[in-house]
């Protein structure tokens, strides 16, 4: 272990640095979050709450022959509980987004008839305490009747397989075709034909520190639920949950300040939602949800599942990749929480960084007696760039070429972006090949034979490997379409509103929901560059909050878009407000126009004759408290709420064709690992990792993204994953057998930005932080190069390595 | 989570938490708690009452006598022993619970209650077996002297029974030891794990590939795979690792904390 | 059971469960949730508090265990409104973002420094590694315990 882990590589400024933007401004955040004085939602109090405990299934698959409640409701300190024949009674099953036979499935909050994975609520407690809301669920009786448990995707489809869901007469879930270009030409034009039979990614999720968790509380008198609740896409929760509840959304107010991790991971938890909902008001008494640590590996959003099966590539013998067709097989797990969306999302980056125009994929999604499966950090595209970098280096190798050629040759290149990709998706900028060369910089790629050679010297095989990837940013919903072209959805927003508060104070709402990304700071970066201000007059309200009315349907937190999506919302409202106070101070001023004022030290005044000043303060007091005399075609609030809509367009849904992100950041891994042959196990030695998300507006909050990711993607590698016995239990439901690296499994880091701004955004910013499957993607490369066995699943504990060592000799 | 009622007591001495233990067949001996409290989370096991060790300070503290003979007490914790001057007489002991888990863990986690629970991850009991340990425990019937190698029972199970408590463990005077790991993440869960001592011959004691160590003996740290081999191990299979893997595992792992061991000094 | 402790410096006394955990003793009995949980099997050191001026997991920890124990928490770190050196360095650092570890982080690093004010790497992670953190990966934490310890 080097004395310094990390080194940092960041571009020369190319304009002089002024303002706020581009600066490593400190976090706003940080300070009560330091003294521990953060609102996360366990830490929410309410008067009288009654705690809830969710009675779960211990069967993979089984009907529930009988529901018995009454000897938990019998003890002293129990509230009440609530059972899925109530819940079937009260709510309509949630909004399904497939087409059929998927859409057929009905999906309550609690389990209705048949339990379909372990760890699934069958039953609601809710008690005086903690503890006693624990006792008294084991007083709750269930009858069940086991069946056999599907839990290997690949079988789904066989005759004789357990079916989850009749009502959709089998397992399949969703399934389409995708193809573009000419597969038959470019067959006919390869030199040869690489197949591999099959590539699997694992099943893992990110593990945010915090669990799920609502207080939830309901307002009898005005029908009105309050849910403080840390759901990172609360937009989505409310419209999967009016409908269900048969509530309008204005009745689902949602409040949250601190979120202690997300990562796509708390988007899908509006069924317990529904739940606490639902008891708060049949109880009439605020409910307390805290999800214990089993409970979420259990049942919360893990990462898809994919194989990509059959796999068959068209290459030239110089390394140039013609195209690919593929099936991939997707285990949604046994509900339909987010998907089928992960059915098309991979389709945002179709050729990975690759410029081969001839490409089919055969998508089908099934369902599995396991735990839902819903986003997770890079969601549907790493599983989709792991495959494409595990095609590159199995050529590579194949052919006996060398990665980096291989890469070099088929990247997608700088004087080609913005590129179109075979099925209509705009690359916006990015230099591949540039990113690559800083990485191999950083790595000492010149000595690595060097290092090999030393390695080995100690018994050890070393090996280095390289993880290019997308991190494909700001979706543009339409692309629901080609999953089921009756939903109705397209496009995108993010909503923010600035204004002057009656004493000047610049007060700052977000749509977004942060879970420690740095919004408010980078929030007020951008206020305070176009107010001209310093960041620290600029307040930025924390959390998130409906009644702040600065959300919109896509508000929330998730998919690489905050730096474009929220920071535009905010640079529009701060413009406009902008705007408004240069109109007000012309009028005050005597009818001076815009164009000859500017906003500078707090206040606003006259170009020419700087005395003329009017301070914020006063601006905020005339038009709010002290407005006679203005004039009556003055239309000034001080109070701007802005919604930022990125240019798209509705995709040719028959042709799968269309923008379906508006950016594209790129990230750029090489790892090396020394494997010790006598066992299997391996450790990373040294690491790099090369980002480019266009214009920073806060550099260290930036890396700080790629840093958290990278560490993410060493756990999924090496140690993390979600692994089922046959009859469905799950072997890892905490973190004694759930491995997450600690502090002394991280490698020396050495890390390099590139700013290729993004054209079409509002601030040449890209949205980031999903760009972590580069590491897996890395590790694979590595592993592969130091057993030269070709490496097809992104999961490598000790024992796959041994196992490759021995096929090796073998 | 969240634990089943329980009562709870703390004594403040030995006398006391034996008559405790013997009382109530559902009392079990709290030491640091890294292990038990766990289990009562999950409620894989629910004491009636938790008899709190944590006051007897005649339980703790580490002599070094004359002849190099270390004497622990139970509640000693992986903390004190690896900052101990007197443990460095044998200077494994503290290498070893250096490695255990983290700083928090260690701080409490004590090394009675590392050998009792005795689970076939743990480090401990494979380190008392190669050392050639002496358990000491004290019940209703006075005290006794258990050899490391006829404590361990099985699963979780030791030779200390009812209403008992183990007090003292003795370790022999040497320096010739080793211990090799794979484990899950640095300082993690072993997956499989080898605890060496030499003196003449070579003790090799295996943990995880059975319920309780197994001692394979050897001649010479060259002999040891062979002997691994010839002990006929049926490791468990689980979500780490296959049983065949552990059972590679184990024989790389003893070589190389019998050659460890030969190569200290 | 009663229980008397004292908790950065104010001395608080209740009567408790055994079976409750110091750590939800500490949030919800005195409305101290600066320490959070973040697991169920003593793995993840969200919990971490100093107990008599050792650190510990208090999730491992029964409150009527600490009866008559000194504890410190994160909030009794700082000084009124100003930030300690430690947590000065980790805003500098970046070495929060979710923030939900990082009461953990600076208990145990607070109970490194006590015992070695200048350590190294090295010694860094070895203190830190009992919490686990999910956003940050470790790197710019141990940046801010180095620049500490300088």
């Amino acid at each position: 272990m080097t004395e310094s882990s990390t080194t940092t590589v960041a571009p020369a400024p190319t304009e002089v640095q002024k303002g706020w933007g581009g600066q490593s401004v400190p976090r706003k955040e940080d300070k009560r979050l330091l003294q521990g004085d953060g609102v996360f939602v366990d830490d929410v109090k309410r008067h009288g709450m009654g705690y809830l405990h969710f009675v779960r299934s211990p069967y993979g698959h089984a009907h529930i022959t009988r529901v018995d409640v009454s000897a938990a409701e019998a003890v002293e300190g129990v509230y009440g509980t609530l059972t899925g024949e109530e819940v079937a009674a009260l709510t309509d099953p949630f909004f399904q987004m497939s087409t059929a036979p998927g859409a057929n499935i009905k999906d309550y909050s609690l389990a209705v008839g048949k339990v379909r994975y372990v760890g699934e609520p069958v039953v609601a407690v809710v008690a005086e305490t903690r503890e006693l809301a624990r006792d008294a669920s084991e007083l709750v009786e269930v009858d069940y009747e086991p069946l056999p448990a599907l839990v290997d995707a690949r079988r789904a489809q066989d005759a004789d397989a357990p079916v989850l869901h009749d009502d959709a007469g089998g397992n399949l879930m969703w399934h389409g075709l995708y193809s573009w270009g000419d597969l038959d030409a470019a067959f006919a034009e390869a030199d040869r034909v690489v197949e591999i039979p099959e590539l699997h990614f694992h099943r893992f999720n990110s593990t945010p520190l915090e669990c799920d968790g609502a207080l939830v509380e309901f307002n009898r008198g005005i029908g009105q639920w309050t849910i403080h609740t840390n759901n990172q896409f609360p937009g989505f929760a409310a419209i999967m949950m009016g409908p269900a509840m048969r509530v309008g959304l204005d009745k689902l107010r949602f409040v949250m300040q601190d979120i202690g991790g997300g990562f796509g991971n708390k988007i899908t938890s509006h069924p317990q939602l529904v739940v606490c909902c639902l008891l708060s008001r049949k109880l009439n008494r605020p409910i307390q949800w805290t999800e214990w640590r089993t409970d979420f590996h259990l049942s919360m959003s893990h990462g898809n599942e994919r194989w990509f099966q059959d796999t068959e590539v068209a290459v030239k013998d110089d390394g140039t990749l013609l195209g690919f067709r593929t099936k991939a097989l997707d285990d949604a797990g046994a509900w339909l929480r987010y998907e089928p969306l992960g059915g098309v999302i991979w389709a945002q980056v179709t050729p990975g960084m690759y410029r081969w125009r001839h490409i089919e994929v055969d998508f089908t999604q099934v369902a599995t007696n396991k735990a839902p499966v819903s986003p997770n950090r890079g969601y549907s595209r790493m599983q989709h760039l792991w495959f494409t970098e595990r095609v590159i280096d199995i050529v590579a190798r194949e052919l006996g070429l060398d990665p980096v050629e291989v890469r070099k040759r088929n990247y997608v290149r700088a004087d080609e972006m913005p590129y179109e990709t075979p099925n209509g998706c705009i690359y916006d900028s990015g230099d591949y090949a540039a990113m690559l060369d800083l990485a191999l910089e950083l790595i000492g790629w010149d000595s690595i034979e060097e290092k090999r050679a030393e390695a080995s010297g100690r018994g050890k095989l070393l090996g280095v490997g390289i993880g290019s990837t997308l991190d494909s940013g700001t979706n543009n919903f339409a692309q629901s379409r080609m999953i089921n072209p009756e939903l109705q959805f397209s496009g995108n927003n993010e909503v923010a509103t600035v204004k002057l508060d009656i004493f000047g104070e610049i007060v700052v709402t977000l749509g977004t929901t942060p879970q420690g990304q740095g919004h408010e700071t980078t929030a007020a970066q951008v206020v305070a560059d176009i107010l001209n201000c310093s960041v620290d007059d600029v307040h930025v309200r924390a959390g998130h909050d409906s009644y702040w009315n600065s959300h919109a349907g896509f508000s929330g937190t998730y998919a690489s878009q905050f730096a474009v999506t929220g920071l535009g919302a905010v640079k529009g409202a701060t413009e406009a407000l902008a705007g408004e106070i240069k109109q007000l101070a012309g009028a005050v001023f005597g009818g001076v126009p815009a164009e000859q004022l500017e906003l500078a030290d707090g206040g606003v005044r006259i170009k020419d004759d700087p005395d003329a000043f009017l301070p914020f303060m006063a601006c905020g007091a005339i038009v709010n408290a002290n407005n006679a005399g203005l004039p009556e075609d003055l239309d000034v609030t001080l109070n701007c709420r802005y919604v930022y809509r990125p240019p798209f367009e509705v995709p040719d849904i028959e042709r799968k064709f269309g923008n379906l992100t508006l950016t594209y950041a790129a990230q750029l891994h090489v790892a090396v690992v020394e494997i010790d042959p006598e066992t299997g196990w391996y450790e990373l030695v040294d690491y790099a990792a090369v980002d480019d998300c266009g214009k920073r507006i806060n550099p260290q909050i930036v890396e700080g993204q790629v840093m958290g990711a990278t560490a993410q993607a060493i756990g999924a590698a090496m140690h993390e994953i979600y692994e089922y016995d046959e009859d469905g239990n799950l072997l890892t439901p905490n973190f004694y057998d759930y491995h997450v690296p600690h502090a002394l499994d991280m490698p020396p880091l050495a890390t390099g930005a590139i700013e290729s701004p993004s054209p079409f955004t509002p601030l040449g910013t890209k949205g980031m932080g999903e760009g972590g499957g580069a590491g897996i993607h890395a590790i694979c490369a590595a592993i592969q190069d130091a057993t030269g066995r070709a490496v097809t699943d992104s999961h490598n504990p000790y024992q796959s390595v041994w196992q490759m060592l021995q096929e090796a000799q073998a | 989570m969240l634990l089943r009622e329980v009562e709870y007591a703390k004594p403040g001495s030995v006398a006391e938490a034996l008559e405790l233990l013997a009382a109530n067949d559902g009392a079990r001996a709290l030491a640091g708690g890294q292990t038990l409290v766990n289990v009562m989370k999950a409620r894989a096991a629910s004491p009636d009452q938790l008899v709190d060790l944590n006051g007897l300070d005649e339980l703790r503290g580490i002599e070094l006598a004359g002849d190099g003979t270390l004497s622990i007490g139970a509640m000693t914790t992986y903390t004190q022993i690896a900052a101990s001057a007197e443990a460095k007489a044998r200077p494994i002991l503290g290498a070893v619970c250096a490695q255990i888990a983290d700083v928090q863990v260690r701080n409490r986690g004590t090394i009675g209650g590392n050998v009792c629970s005795n689970d076939p991850t743990n480090h401990l009991p494979p380190l008392m077996v190669a050392t050639g340990a002496r358990m000491t425990i004290v019940g209703a019937g006075g005290e006794r002297e258990v050899p490391a190698e006829e404590f361990f029972l099985g699963v979780y199970m030791t030779a200390v029974g009812p209403g008992e408590l183990l007090t003292r463990i003795t370790i022999p005077a040497g320096r010739h030891d080793g211990f090799a790991a794979v484990t899950l993440g640095i300082d993690g869960t072993c997956i499989v794990n080898a605890a060496a001592s030499v003196n003449g011959a070579v003790r090799v004691a295996l943990g995880c590939v059975d319920a309780v160590p197994v001692l394979v003996t050897a001649e010479s740290p060259e002999a040891v795979a062979d002997a691994v081999r010839a002990a006929g191990l049926n490791p468990p299979s689980d979500v780490h690792a296959s049983s065949a893997y552990r059972a590679h595992l184990a024989g790389v792992l003893a070589e190389r904390a019998a050659r460890q061991a030969a190569g200290a000094s | 059971m009663d229980v008397s402790v004292t908790v950065n410096g104010t001395t608080y006394e209740r009567d408790v469960e055994p079976r409750k955990l110091l750590i939800h003793f500490l949030r919800d009995d005195l409305d101290l949730t600066g320490s959070h949980v973040g697991c169920d099997t003593g793995n993840c050191g969200a919990c971490s508090v100093i107990v008599d001026g050792v650190l510990v997991k208090s999730c491992m920890l029964l409150a009527v265990q600490a009866d008559g124990a000194s504890i410190e928490t994160v909030e009794g770190l700082a000084e009124g409104d100003e930030l300690t050196p430690l947590q000065q360095a980790f805003t500098e650092h970046h070495a929060l973002q979710c923030g939900y570890c990082t009461p953990g982080m600076l208990m145990s690093a607070t109970a490194l420094l006590r015992e070695n004010p200048s350590p190294s790497e090295d010694e860094i992670r070895k203190a830190l590694q009992g919490n686990i953190c999910r956003c940050t990966g470790y790197w710019n934490i141990v940046e801010a315990v180095k620049a500490v310890g300088k």
